[in-house]
């Protein structure tokens, strides 16, 4: 039956392994800017965020900045592309936000996403159920799994950072 | 090119060798959410917890499907799946808003009081209807259309664990002991959508009334169906019935297994390991 060729349900080695997979990267810089301003020239204006300006980004969006390094680039359109790191109790985010030239948030996008567990797979018990059962395809360690199914992850804190981008440009760029 | 964007509560992968195909299917995800989401005022599903036990609120014919399946769920589980007392818990453990105009709902509320007709939604009595439990699969689904209309012959959408993967190759996934996100098995998914639902607090259209919840033996369960859909609505059945949701798992062509507090694999439906 087609079935078959649908799912295989094979365990990994029982020996540890590193899960490689909890470190992706999506984008490059220059990528995310292509796909957020295409055919626009973007023009970089880094600076060093003030003492006053953290704490009035901080006082409006509930969340302080781990950098007072703002990397922000202007765009042809007047429109911004910001960005930003943000780290969670296990998660280590870089992404980019695009804003609009009417200082609306247009687009969110990850650039890279590390997770911060240990990876080892190390459970003899359940392995031993799959002894003798129909699992045709042989053992493999793969190194490059990229796709993990768990418990859903919340987008929290990136939903967090995306406020206090839009208060630094409101605070900060805006003004500039 | 594999692009991840924070949508619906979580974050969204989308892998496409068309770049035009991930937008698309991205749109189609934003389209999804911005219909779906009780958390925002002016969502479609926000109306209808708002005014539809007043008069009937028209939806898109996105919604009106997700209800629809909801409610084909909410009658094949008796009641197990219902987002009527799952969003009516969620308002009351203020995991949803309250929004303008919004009633509480009547603590008797349950998916009988919701009423689909011609894409009109009516409650007959106030109620809040929260579809974290199946818009998030079915938003998957919309994308693999959205991906496919626009040409893609492969590609796979992850919305933090509820996915699909389209087309002649196979995606390796790991499936991930939640606590400690450890990969415990690993999967080869080819044209077949996978979900996960572990047993965390939240609105997650489950409802636990009544019911003897496994969740003491299991940390997680994973559903493998056709469509992003059932599988994501059924993780929620199989979590709350245990063995007693294989008639169902069957029926929806779908097999399951469970990861265990001590990390075992419990495989559930006879199906299960028809690998």
């Amino acid at each position: 039956m087609h079935r078959r060729t649908l799912v295989k349900i094979l365990p990994f080695a029982a020996l540890a392994i590193a899960v490689p997979g909890n470190a992706t990267v999506y984008l490059t810089v220059e990528q995310a800017q292509s796909v957020m301003f295409p055919h626009q020239r973007l023009t970089p204006v880094f600076r060093e965020l003030q003492a006053a300006e953290i704490e009035a980004i901080k006082k409006a969006s509930g969340t302080a900045p781990l950098s007072k390094q703002l990397q922000a680039w202007r765009a042809q359109d007047g429109g911004w592309f910001i960005l930003d790191r943000v780290v969670g109790k296990h998660e280590f985010i870089t992404y980019a936000v695009a804003i609009t030239p009417q200082g609306t948030v247009r687009d969110v996008e990850i650039l890279d996403y590390r997770e911060t567990y240990g990876g080892e797979v190390r459970n003899p018990n359940w392995r031993q159920q799959f002894v003798g059962k129909r699992f045709g395809a042989p053992l493999q360690i793969d190194k490059d799994i990229k796709n993990i199914s768990g418990a859903t992850l919340s987008s929290r804190h990136v939903t967090d950072g995306v406020r206090r981008l839009l208060a630094t440009y409101q605070l900060v760029l805006a003004r500039a | 090119m594999r692009r991840c964007r924070p949508l619906l509560g979580t974050y969204v992968e989308i892998d496409c060798k068309s770049a035009d195909a991930v937008a698309a299917g991205f749109a189609a995800i934003e389209r999804i959410h911005t219909m779906m989401s009780a958390h925002a005022q002016s969502s479609e599903i926000s109306n209808v917890n708002r005014f539809a036990h007043l008069a009937p609120v028209a939806v898109s014919d996105d919604t009106a499907k997700v209800l629809r399946r909801a409610l084909d769920w909410s009658r094949a589980s008796n009641g197990v799946f219902d987002i009527a007392r799952a969003g009516g818990r969620a308002l009351t453990n203020g995991d949803l808003p309250r929004h303008d105009g919004q009633p509480f709902p009547d603590p008797g509320a349950d998916w009988t009081v919701i009423q689909l007709d011609a894409g009109a939604v009516s409650l007959a009595t106030k109620a809040c209807l929260d579809l974290g439990g199946i818009a998030k699969g079915y938003a998957v689904d919309a994308a693999v259309d959205a991906m496919r209309a626009q040409g893609a012959d492969a590609g796979l959408v992850n919305a933090g664990g509820d996915m699909r993967g389209f087309g002649p190759r196979t995606w390796r996934v790991a499936v991930a002991e939640p606590w400690t996100r450890r990969g415990l098995v690993e999967l080869d998914l080819a044209d077949h959508a996978l979900a996960t639902s572990a047993g965390l607090r939240g609105s997650d259209g489950l409802s636990f009334a009544h019911l003897d919840v496994c969740g003491d033996e299991w940390r997680s369960v994973t559903v493998c169906a056709p469509c992003a859909c059932d599988a994501d609505a059924l993780t929620k059945i199989v979590w709350a019935l245990g063995h007693r949701s294989s008639g169902l798992l069957a029926a929806a062509g779908s097999h399951a297994f469970a990861i265990g507090v001590q990390g075992s694999i419990e495989p559930i439906g006879s199906e299960a390991l028809a690998a």
